[in-house]
């Protein structure tokens, strides 16, 4: 009977300044992981944040992280299959892979300091692979934080990770070759 | 006799790097690898694409990308979203943004208030922008004003006070505007 949950009570709104100091650096890291480069993470994170903005209200309590990771990766992958389209109605023929607005690695490691073959790599993997790697490696998800973020099954989640590290690491072997990985061919 | 037959699933393969493995699975895996010079492999392979992502380092917002970012109340377009019934759930005061209640773990100042705050306020969004549009419009008519040689005298009262109770909201160019009045005045 004295079990009533307090925290409401406690809870206090955040300003809208301390809102966007706390999270917009996470926001921005996964938008730029995702996207690879600035110009659609800035586009992303400015698109998440006004979503936020306007259903802050009807937020329920407990998973603003959770709320960020998914409106952020929804954003990316409708900006994904968007341009698919575009590309796919105005180009007839080999289409295989733009080079669109792919920064230099110079520009890549300035943003990010992350290494650019790295993320040079992580561009290479297919978006709904990239999303389930990236949420798991580079933002500490675990696999049903995951599958909750992206509305899909837990099996899904896991053959994601695998399969997209496995071509991670086969990108990343032929951007580096002196990276040297365990094993070559070995296991296909 | 233990011949491996059969190999690990992939899937457990990435579910064992991630520790997402439960016991009893996670203790049949590590026999298996015992024996499996093959599936020892594999694990090594999807844990060194883990580990080439986790070696990231934090990526600075920009600074423009965050005045942005903190100007949504006042750039948005509220009134377009459609997609939830309110659109205009959230809720903007002088002061601060109110939601419905989320837990980021914010420090608590000031005004415990008002517990139904949301479904009060939603419908005092239009009052509630008109007040901060009014708000920001004060703070930008009357300080410019302070260009003019006489009322410089009285920085510290007047803008301390302002500034205090409205940092919440007050957009980056107002606060420019703060900062060219006390150097102005700084000078007696």
């Amino acid at each position: 009977m004295v079990t009533e949950p307090a925290a409401a009570d406690v809870w206090v709104a955040p300003t809208w300044e301390q809102v966007v100091r706390d999270h917009s650096a996470r926001v921005y890291r996964l938008a730029y992981r995702l996207s690879g480069n600035a110009h659609d993470a800035e586009d992303l994170t400015q698109e998440t944040f006004v979503r936020v903005f306007r259903s802050l209200a009807s937020f329920s309590p407990g998973t603003f992280e959770g709320w960020l990771h998914r409106i952020t990766t929804n954003l990316f992958l409708d900006m994904v299959r968007r341009r698919q389209r575009i590309r796919f109605d105005a180009l007839p023929e080999d289409t295989e892979r733009l080079p669109g607005s792919a920064p230099s690695p110079e520009q890549v490691y300035t943003d990010t300091h992350l290494d650019p073959q790295v993320q040079a790599a992580l561009d290479a993997l297919s978006p709904e692979f990239r999303v389930a790697v990236v949420l798991c490696d580079i933002e500490g998800l675990t696999y049903e934080e995951i599958a909750a973020t992206l509305g899909i099954k837990l099996g899904t989640v896991r053959s994601r990770i695998h399969r997209g590290r496995v071509q991670l690491r086969e990108a990343l072997a032929h951007l580096a070759p002196g990276r040297r990985p365990v094993l070559e061919e070995g296991l296909r | 006799m233990n011949i491996p037959v059969s190999h690990l699933a992939q899937e457990a393969i990435a579910a064992l790097v991630d520790g997402e493995l439960s016991g009893v699975a996670a203790g049949r895996a590590a026999r298996h690898l015992t024996g499996c010079a093959q599936c020892r492999l594999a694990v090594e392979a999807q844990r060194e694409a883990k580990e080439a992502l986790h070696t990231s380092r934090d990526v600075a917002v920009p600074g423009d990308l965050l005045s942005r970012l903190q100007a949504i109340p006042f750039t948005a377009d509220v009134s377009a979203s459609g997609g939830f019934g309110g659109s205009g759930t959230l809720l903007a005061s002088p002061d601060r943004v109110i939601g419905g209640g989320f837990s980021a773990p914010l420090t608590p100042q000031e005004t415990p208030d008002r517990p139904g705050q949301a479904r009060w306020l939603r419908r005092g969004v239009a009052a509630g922008l008109a007040g901060i549009g009014v708000g920001v419009v004060a703070l930008a008519v009357s300080l410019p004003s302070g260009g003019q040689p006489g009322p410089v005298a009285r920085p510290d009262t007047g803008s301390a006070a302002t500034s205090g109770e409205r940092t919440a909201v007050v957009p980056p160019v107002v606060r420019t505007v703060t900062v060219g009045t006390e150097l102005t005045g700084g000078t007696p």
